[in-house]
């Protein structure tokens, strides 16, 4: 019996993909020791990911409709494959624990601040196990809709800020020595995009005859969506100038200045809608990972059983992380980047020339098919 | 209070999951469902009580930092 009988349309991955890049880092902003050059530090960060891309989506379409857990399998043998593995399940358990643990702190912090942490975390986590049982496909169809409501609500917003931006709050432009800059960078290129190695779940579950569409269709929803971040950040750095590193959440400040004609003010909670939405596919997204990697290495013939104790795990993970919100934003800029090198770039990197050294997937037919 | 509270949410969880997979006889992901269930109980029972689990982010950051120390003098 197969684990997962969803099929994923391209519609589907594009806007799954987007909502995933745009998730927690309009809330967060990593990448912000870059202060006013932060525009550079993510195109510089965009570049670095859409190399990450490229070895995703060449090994995802080297081994179609093949998961990343058995893609290990395949690769390094199955002992050494199973504890790669399993050290990937682990990094997807951290990284959904991460993710709740950013919106946790962030609707904590700005809307309700007297709630218990606890609270939050538990509600989101209870609404992304209820969207992993549902599949894969489930949560395709919902980033159709939740995909251009944030992407409208963001470009509206961008607009309504027009009157409160200074093009000279970006200048002086480049004066950032070069250590920092390449610091900025690569925690841009690691926070959204080099998590993108989630999808390499996901990218198993396309339609067979779209296999071949994988890698363009993500270089380029990747450079669409980073087109809009960019827009975004721009934005930020616009309006906020120097302040923007001081802030806990940059972009919901800047959202605060919203002032047209003394009647759109105060126009934070219907842009925290659009947010809660992304948050919620991000989450989903990798907390599916988890439990279909889990299920796999397990070899279980469904992995619906996991996802409720798994979700416990996430929740009890994420509480104890961290004391606070600023420790969650430290570790993020300074101890993130780093510890993510292995499980973003390195084992993926490996995994692609030890394939193509190998000269896998091996073929059963005579004739050698080289797949590109 | 909360260890009520766990216990109920425990008991529903399992509630909730294990008539469907006993009827279906899929014996093995009962197997692996209690264990990471009983894995998730103590994990919260603890977290409950009070009891201070290392952090991951801690140790994430001691191997970082010790990693990263000989590389910061050359800088």
């Amino acid at each position: 019996m197969k684990l997962e009988g969803g099929q994923i349309s391209t519609s589907g991955l594009s806007f799954l993909l987007i909502c995933y890049i745009f998730g927690s880092t309009i809330i967060i902003i990593p990448g912000r020791e870059a202060e006013h050059n932060i525009w550079l530090a993510y195109i510089a960060g965009m570049t670095e990911g859409l190399v990450f891309a490229f070895i995703y989506t060449t090994l995802a379409q080297r081994f179609p409709q093949k998961t990343l857990i058995e893609i290990n399998d395949l690769i390094y043998g199955p002992i050494l494959g199973k504890l790669i593995s399993l050290s990937y399940i682990l990094y997807f358990l951290q990284l959904t624990a991460l993710i709740l643990r950013d919106f946790g702190d962030f609707f904590r912090g700005v809307l309700m601040p007297e709630t218990p942490l606890v609270v939050f975390i538990l509600f989101s986590a209870l609404l992304g196990a209820s969207a992993v049982r549902n599949g894969i496909e489930v949560i395709a169809r919902c980033s159709i809709i939740i995909g251009p409501l944030a992407i409208v609500t963001s470009i509206l917003v961008t607009l309504m800020l027009l009157p409160q931006m200074k093009i000279t709050n970006i200048l002086p432009i480049g004066d950032i020595p070069l250590k920092d800059f390449i610091k900025a960078s690569h925690t841009v290129a690691s926070v959204p995009f080099g998590e993108t190695i989630a999808f390499l779940m996901v990218f198993a579950f396309m339609e067979k005859e779209k296999v071949k569409n994988i890698r363009k269709l993500t270089l380029l929803t990747i450079i669409l969506g980073s087109i809009f971040l960019l827009i975004n950040i721009f934005q930020t750095a616009c309006t906020l100038g120097k302040i923007a590193p001081i802030t806990l959440y940059p972009t919901f400040t800047a959202i605060r200045l919203i002032n047209i004609g003394d009647v759109f003010t105060r126009l934070e909670a219907l842009v925290i809608f659009a947010f809660l939405g992304l948050g919620f596919l991000k989450l989903t997204v990798s907390y599916y990972g988890a439990t279909l990697g889990m299920a796999q290495i397990l070899k279980l013939r469904s992995y619906l059983p996991l996802v409720l104790p798994l979700g416990v795990i996430i929740v009890v993970t994420s509480i104890l992380h961290f004391e606070n919100t600023i420790e969650n934003i430290v570790w993020t800029s300074d101890i993130y980047p780093y510890y993510s090198i292995p499980f973003q770039i390195g084992i993926p990197l490996l995994s692609l020339l030890i394939a193509m050294v190998r000269k896998l997937p091996k073929q059963k037919t005579g004739s050698k098919q080289q797949q590109k | 209070m909360y260890i009520i509270l766990l216990f109920l949410g425990f008991g529903g969880i399992v509630l909730f999951e294990a008539p469907g997979l006993i009827y279906q006889k899929y014996w093995r992901e009962l197997i692996f469902f209690f264990l990471f269930l009983g894995l998730a109980f103590t994990l919260s029972l603890l977290a409950v009580i009070g009891i201070k689990l290392p952090s991951p982010a801690e140790i994430t950051e001691k191997i970082v930092t010790f990693f990263l120390k000989p590389l910061s003098n050359l800088f």
